[in-house]
């Protein structure tokens, strides 16, 4: 079964294409506020390089957060389309578990952590579980103070992953959690698609209207013409 | 051939769909005018998610509607900007993926001109030279389209744009949001000279407008009124403060025609959906011998037909988009 990835929630962006457990293609842009610009050829270069037409991809699966909202919506927009008009099943997966996932061979508990901007941070623990990691709760949004003092009561020895430890590096050695690497900073498209698959497998999946992004901060209601400025384009 | 056109710019998501370049096939709008009016403005964030919660169902609405499957469309046409970034890239993103899947080309549509060229649907393909009026929230131009399609700006608003100075009075005077058909409806039982509310730039030499002194002076009087424990007749301040835009905008206008030497004017854009505005237009154009062209009101405010009409247009003259296509928050009109 052939699985289109989308992972385009942090400030790294990717796609793959993954069958079965072999990646056939991907791409990845870490550079920020380019994921409009980068998917959808990203998409095409996949399909080209692995020599397979759309109508091969069985399912897609994108990353629904928490995240940056408008990468978010880039990718889910973008999933939902393609899978609306292929009639294909879609998978959402929490860019959290995708990182955790990334991080499962650990003796540690892991914590996925990452920037939300505005001084706050997205973060969800996971204990490990065979071929997996298992979330402990849901996952939230908070100051890397709340993050930090989570970490520092949580009873176990933690791992953080996820692009929080490269932005607040200092406040978070100041715990007793290991720290990730780069290597560990971004959900990874591949990685989505695998770890979606036996859903896929198992069709747990949902139609492509269904996906939602995982906001977990109500809307900045700031009025359209005061951020805009006059003349900045608009409409009636 | 079919063309299918959406629209996430601002706060409508729109879908419409068009055959051969002058057949409205479908369209279809899911406005969250009631998810913005608490706020009396649109609010960027709120409105790009509910187009992202809007867009599917709306294009599934509009192929019903036109009676065809997604694969029967040959094009893919979104509006690129201006308009809200977050907004605009829901549709595009959107667009895209569709393209992708069929193997489609996709068209990027500037708002503004199809505002224009949407005119087409109604009155056949337009026959420049002619001299449009632009108005909405966002936007209050006078341009140019010249004989070959291009567009060239003659004047705008120096500060508020027309719609948003409707929105603003009507905020001011406790009405609902939208302002603009509040007021319209709250007008036409007053008296457009009740007050002599001022026409700025008037004799400023060029096709610039301004309205901002124009709202200032309706809150003055109002704030005077108030203290004077005189009890306004908003039917008459709606109407004075309309009367007045709608001077200046058509003074403006046919000057510039005039001087042009073009004999067609068109009105564009939401605020072209205001009645006093279309009724002073069809009288000053009569007696100039103009031709008028007007959209009818459900293609003056913003909608997906006029992206695939003017999406149709650009593919017969085989300007498709790539697939890097980038959203433009401040795309001008002219170019
Ligand atoms: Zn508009």
């Amino acid at each position: 079964m052939l699985v289109l990835g989308i992972e385009t929630s942090t400030a790294r962006s990717s796609v793959a294409l993954v069958e079965d457990d072999h990646i056939l293609a991907s791409a990845a842009l870490g550079v920020p506020r380019r994921h409009g610009e980068f998917l959808a050829p990203a998409i095409r270069f996949c399909l080209d390089q692995a020599g397979v037409g759309i109508d091969r991809v069985a399912g897609v699966t994108v990353g629904v957060g928490p995240g940056l909202y408008t990468g978010l919506r880039v990718g889910i927009a973008t999933a939902q389309a393609i899978a609306a008009a292929r009639q294909l099943p879609t998978v959402g997966l929490c860019g959290l578990d995708v990182l955790a996932f990334s991080a499962r061979y650990t003796e540690r508990r892991i914590c996925a952590a990452l920037d939300a901007r505005r001084g706050e941070v997205f973060w969800a623990f996971y204990r490990p579980s065979p071929g997996g990691v298992q979330r402990l709760d849901d996952p939230r949004v908070g100051s890397v103070d709340d993050l930090a003092a989570e970490i520092d009561a949580h009873g176990h020895e933690v791992l953080v992953v996820g692009d929080a430890v490269l932005r607040y590096a200092e406040r978070l050695s100041e715990t007793d959690a290991q720290l990730a690497g780069p290597d560990l900073a971004w959900p990874d498209a591949a990685d989505l698609a695998e770890l979606a698959l036996p859903r896929f497998h198992r069709e747990e999946t949902h139609p492509p209207e269904a996906l939602r992004p995982m906001y977990l901060r109500q809307a900045d209601a700031k009025i359209g013409w005061e951020t805009r400025g006059r003349l900045q384009g608009g409409a009636a | 051939m079919l063309v299918l056109g959406i629209e996430t710019s601002c706060d409508e998501t729109a879908v419409g769909i068009v055959e051969d370049q002058l057949h409205l096939r479908a369209n279809v709008i899911a406005s969250q005018v009631d998810l913005h009016a608490r706020y009396g403005g649109v609010v960027p964030e709120v409105a790009a998610r509910a187009h992202l919660e809007q867009l599917l169902p709306t294009i599934d609405t509009a192929l019903v509607q036109a009676g065809v499957h997604l694969s029967d469309i040959d094009a893919i046409a979104v509006t690129a900007g201006p308009g809200l970034v977050g907004a605009l890239l829901v549709g595009v993103s959107a667009a895209k993926g569709l393209a992708l899947a069929h193997d489609r080309p996709l068209i990027g549509v500037n708002h503004l001109r199809a505002h224009v060229e949407v005119a087409q649907l109604e009155h056949g393909m337009l026959e420049p030279p002619l001299v449009a009026l632009v108005v909405s929230g966002g936007h209050t131009s006078i341009v140019a389209m010249g004989e070959d399609g291009t567009f060239r700006q003659l004047g705008a608003t120096i500060d508020d744009a027309a719609g948003e100075a409707f929105d603003k009075i009507a905020r001011f005077m406790g009405l609902g949001y939208p302002g603009g058909p509040e007021i319209d409806r709250l007008a036409r039982d007053g008296d457009p000279h009740a007050f002599a509310f001022p026409r700025a730039m008037r004799d400023s030499g060029n096709y610039d407008l301004s309205l901002s002194g124009l709202k200032t002076a309706v809150i003055r009087e109002l704030r005077r009124m108030d203290a004077a424990g005189e009890e306004p007749v908003l039917a008459d301040v709606a109407a004075s403060f309309q009367e007045a835009i709608v001077d200046v905008q058509v003074e403006k206008v046919l000057r510039a025609a005039s001087d042009e030497g073009y004999e067609q004017v068109l009105l564009a854009g939401g605020v072209a959906a205001n009645s006093r505005l279309r009724e002073r237009f069809a009288v000053a154009c009569g007696s100039n011998g103009q031709r008028l062209i007007v959209p009818s009101v459900g293609l003056c405010t913003d909608n997906g037909a006029m992206v695939a009409a003017s999406g149709a247009n650009l593919l017969v003259a085989g300007r498709h988009a790539d697939l890097d296509l980038a959203v433009d928050p401040n795309l001008p009109l002219a170019g």
